[in-house]
């Protein structure tokens, strides 16, 4: 399990993430984005239910990537049904209904799940000084249920951390979550590069 | 598999392939990359990236190889977001193409078995699939559109009216507000075709439809083609008091269209007009009770407006 000094360090690497990934996009959309991560949790897959990860009964536009190396994770990007699309239709200036997102828009949701994620993923690469392969990412439309059985069915990765996230713009703000889900051999090397990490401040 | 075969693979496949190691340098430039560039790969081997096309490439784009050769990670630019971020052109017909294709990228990490870094560019051109998006959206806004229109007229149509009663209602219960519903009906129309035919009562349809139409003020504020010679106009959130003297005003706009009606004893087109106005609540009914004001109005003579409270 986490400390709060865990937890903390590993606060402050998602948050320069999230700093990159607001430089990236708001280039790419020539609009100022600010995406910031104001709460990290830690839970194992038994606690893992609808109201442990926020979620509502709606529906979800996620964006995933499983990452390998030094340790392995399957990272899922999540927004509600309502905030994909206020996203789309900011990015795009699109008015369509989730089902409607044609390839073109769902490229676009895919992009921003990659820059976020790779952010993220980046960031703990670089201040835990490790390195981190990852498949190409991909974009599905999700139900609450779909999303726990993703979280089930990835047997063995018994711990998830549940990050967060608010995406910034002029026009509002937008919320999201980012799941990260360990196996337990994986989290007990994630927890030795952060306490590395830790004890070299 | 013997490497000229492989190199056959590179060269047939139907998307632009380009790999470059860790400084950037070319290593594979295959010909649909050649295709779109007219730069052959013997002029590129072995040369940056970042020089080998006529015009400078986008930090973005440069940024992405970066990132991807230092962390390992893979790399999408969507066409959504990025359109043409390398200059890739259609010289198919013409060799002086000065519009850039459009693209979507993948930038993935290879590691060779010795630790060595290289990069693959991936690049296909969704044109096609961005048009019959394109076709397809604009047929189904179209059908969408007609699905709610009343041919004639071009007013909203009843299945439109329904669906937009029913939600108003629930909007004005839930949050206690106000809801009008006037019922209309052209007087003696029966009559008018008789005499004058069934393409004149059509233009009447219409031009009521029209005056009717030129009436609404607020955004908000729906009129549809009832049925027959009926229409019906949902009002929320008219101030209290108004109904009545609103509905007066589509009565006199109809009456001042003066359309000669040889059947009616005015010797015009004229309507009559149900109104019910309230809060409304799950038991009341109030398109039955504006109806019946309708039916009373018809009643009392015609050409008239009658009000009834829900």
């Amino acid at each position: 399990m986490l400390s709060e000094i865990q937890l903390d360090a590993l606060a402050e690497i998602f948050n320069v993430g999230a700093g990159r990934a607001a430089s990236s996009i708001s280039e790419i959309i020539h609009d100022e984005v600010k995406l910031s991560v104001p709460s990290i949790e830690f839970k194992t897959s038994a606690e893992i239910s609808p109201e442990a990860l926020s979620l509502n009964h709606g529906r979800f536009g996620t964006v995933r990537q499983d990452f390998s190396g030094s340790f392995d994770a399957v990272a899922m990007l999540l927004f509600s049904e309502d905030n994909a699309l206020e996203i789309v239709r900011d990015m795009m200036g699109s008015q369509m209904s989730l089902d409607d997102l044609a390839e073109f828009e769902q490229e676009a949701m895919c992009e921003l799940g990659n820059i976020i994620l790779n952010a993220c993923l980046s960031a703990m690469a670089d201040m835990l000084s490790i390195s981190l392969d990852s498949s190409l990412p991909d974009y599905k439309i999700a139900s609450c249920d779909d999303i726990l059985h993703a979280i089930a069915h990835n047997a063995g990765q018994d711990y998830i951390l549940v990050l967060n996230i608010v995406l910034t713009s002029a026009k509002r703000q937008t919320e999201g979550q980012l799941i990260l889900l360990l196996s337990s051999a994986s989290l007990t090397n994630l927890i030795q590069h952060i306490d590395g990490l830790v004890s070299g401040i | 598999m013997p490497s000229h075969i492989l190199n056959g693979v590179f060269n047939a496949i139907n998307m632009g392939l380009i790999v470059v190691d860790q400084e950037y340098k070319v290593l594979l430039w295959n010909d649909w990359v050649f295709k779109h560039t007219h730069i052959r790969q013997t002029d590129v081997v072995g040369h940056k990236l970042s020089g080998v096309f006529s015009e400078p490439l986008s930090t973005m784009f440069l940024n992405a190889i970066k990132n991807t050769l230092a962390y390992g990670m893979p790399t999408v630019l969507s066409n959504a977001l990025h359109r043409s971020p390398l200059p890739l052109y259609d010289l198919s017909v013409c060799a002086d193409q000065k519009t850039r294709i459009h693209q979507a990228i993948t930038i993935s990490p290879i590691l060779s078995p010795q630790g060595e870094k290289y990069c693959i560019i991936q690049i296909t051109d969704p044109t096609t699939s961005i048009k019959r998006e394109k076709m397809l959206r604009s047929h189904s806004e179209i059908l969408k559109r007609e699905a709610v229109t009343d041919a004639l007229t071009g007013l909203y149509n009843r299945r439109f009216f329904d669906e937009h009663y029913a939600l108003t209602f629930h909007n004005a219960m839930r949050q206690q507000h106000c809801l009008t519903i006037f019922m209309v009906d052209i007087d003696f129309f029966k009559d008018f075709n008789d005499y004058y035919g069934h393409l004149c009562g059509d233009e009447i349809l219409k031009a009521v439809a029209q005056t009717l139409k030129g009436k609404l003020l607020r955004a908000g504020d729906v009129i549809a083609r009832f049925g027959g010679e009926e229409f019906a106009l949902i009002l929320p959130n008219l101030p209290v008091g108004q109904a009545e003297s609103y509905a007066e005003k589509l009565k006199d706009a109809v009456f001042d269209l003066a359309i000669p009606h040889c059947n009616s004893p005015l010797f015009k087109v004229t309507i009559s007009i149900g109104v019910c106005t309230g809060v409304p609540s799950a038991e009341y009914d109030i398109l039955g009770k504006a109806d019946a004001a309708l039916y009373l109005a018809k009643q009392q003579g015609r050409n008239r407006c009658v009000a009834l409270a829900l």
